[in-house]
């Protein structure tokens, strides 16, 4: 292993994340915060926190089955986001479309516009389910950058 | 200004509040609504629980050569409201408190509780049917000890009908003192659909 990647490997950037709503109901929102703000999950062990600007991010968390309304505007936002960037589909919505699959103004699931990389199932996901989430994110995120197999 | 001295006396004798997940043990309350699964033994294929799914996350196909039938559910559309468990006539289906849901987007759609039931012949005529399952067909006959529920459950409904026809037959009431005639005492043939 060359100097310069141990160097990496050793210096690893935080993930920070960045949160869309996409027409979500807020349940996953709601579950999100918890996961973030509360001591119990506190998911800012693993590095990440919040940030207001998509250009600061590196791991997305997308809630909500979007619709046709905020469609253009969360694929505005999402190719805001600098490479190498990871795609986390929080909640049954993005996935599938859940309960609003074929909605008349339902544009998801969230594949068809998006590269997912990581699933995170519920309705909502319990923060522990979303904390699982964010870590295989990271990981998926570290070998992106190169820096684990 | 000591207040925080008993905050932190606190924080040393009791740790942290934070749960160690991921890298350690959480806890995971008993009813917490997680992965439905579904009993093979149990499940009749009625379909009820498809009509009241809520996400449309249940998927029932017969076999192509009619031998039975498959069950899904696809844990990435369920909503976990557990209208299936609500409705579900023989209690074949439960939610389980598994809640590790996160996985890669290549494994999406392998997320599956699938189950593919076989039909039984009937032990009278031979057509192929779903036997009671043997709770229900206990709870069901608990009224008529005489009825074996054990044998009976393996009859087609055509054939349990049958044998309730001969069973019943000389109890019925009959009020008139003529004879009836042969064709008032078959009944009219079936509707077929």
């Amino acid at each position: 292993m060359s100097l310069d990647k141990t160097l990496k490997k050793l210096s690893v950037r935080s993930p920070w994340l960045f949160r869309i709503n996409a027409g979500s109901c807020n349940g996953c929102d709601v579950e999100l915060a918890t996961t973030a703000c509360i001591p119990r999950y506190d998911v800012e062990r693993f590095g990440c926190r919040y940030c207001g600007s998509p250009r600061h991010a590196d791991v997305v968390l997308i809630t909500g089955p979007l619709t046709t309304r905020v469609r253009d505007r969360v694929l505005r936002v999402w190719h805001e986001i600098p490479e190498p960037k990871v795609t986390v589909a929080v909640g049954i919505c993005p996935i599938s479309g859940g309960v609003f699959r074929e909605g008349y103004s339902i544009e998801g699931p969230i594949a068809r516009y998006l590269p997912v990389d990581v699933n995170v199932p519920g309705c909502p996901p319990r923060p522990q389910a979303i904390l699982e989430g964010v870590v295989l994110a990271r990981s998926i995120w570290l070998k992106k950058l190169g820096l684990e197999e | 200004m000591a207040g925080f001295l008993k905050v932190l006396f606190r924080n040393v004798l009791e740790g942290p509040s934070t749960d160690p997940f991921p890298l350690g043990e959480t806890f995971t309350p008993d009813r917490l609504r997680g992965r439905a699964r579904i009993n093979p033994e149990l499940c009749m294929g009625c379909g009820i629980c498809r009509h009241a799914c809520t996400a449309g996350a249940i998927n029932i196909t017969p076999l192509s050569d009619g031998s039975g039938y498959t069950i899904a559910i696809w844990q990435n559309s369920c909503c976990l409201c557990a209208s299936c468990r609500h409705y579900c006539p023989t209690g074949a289906m439960s939610i389980s408190n598994d809640w590790h849901g996160a996985h890669p987007e290549k494994e999406k759609f392998s997320r599956l509780e699938q189950h593919t039931i076989k039909y039984e012949p009937c032990a009278a005529c031979g057509v192929l049917m779903r036997p009671v399952p043997a709770a229900l067909a206990r709870r069901l006959y608990s009224a008529t000890p005489e009825l074996d529920p054990e044998q009976i459950r393996h009859l087609c409904p055509q054939c349990r009908r049958q044998e309730d026809a001969k069973r019943n037959a000389g109890t019925i009431q009959v009020t008139t003192t003529e004879t009836l005639a042969a064709r008032e005492l078959t009944s009219a043939a079936p509707t077929t659909y």
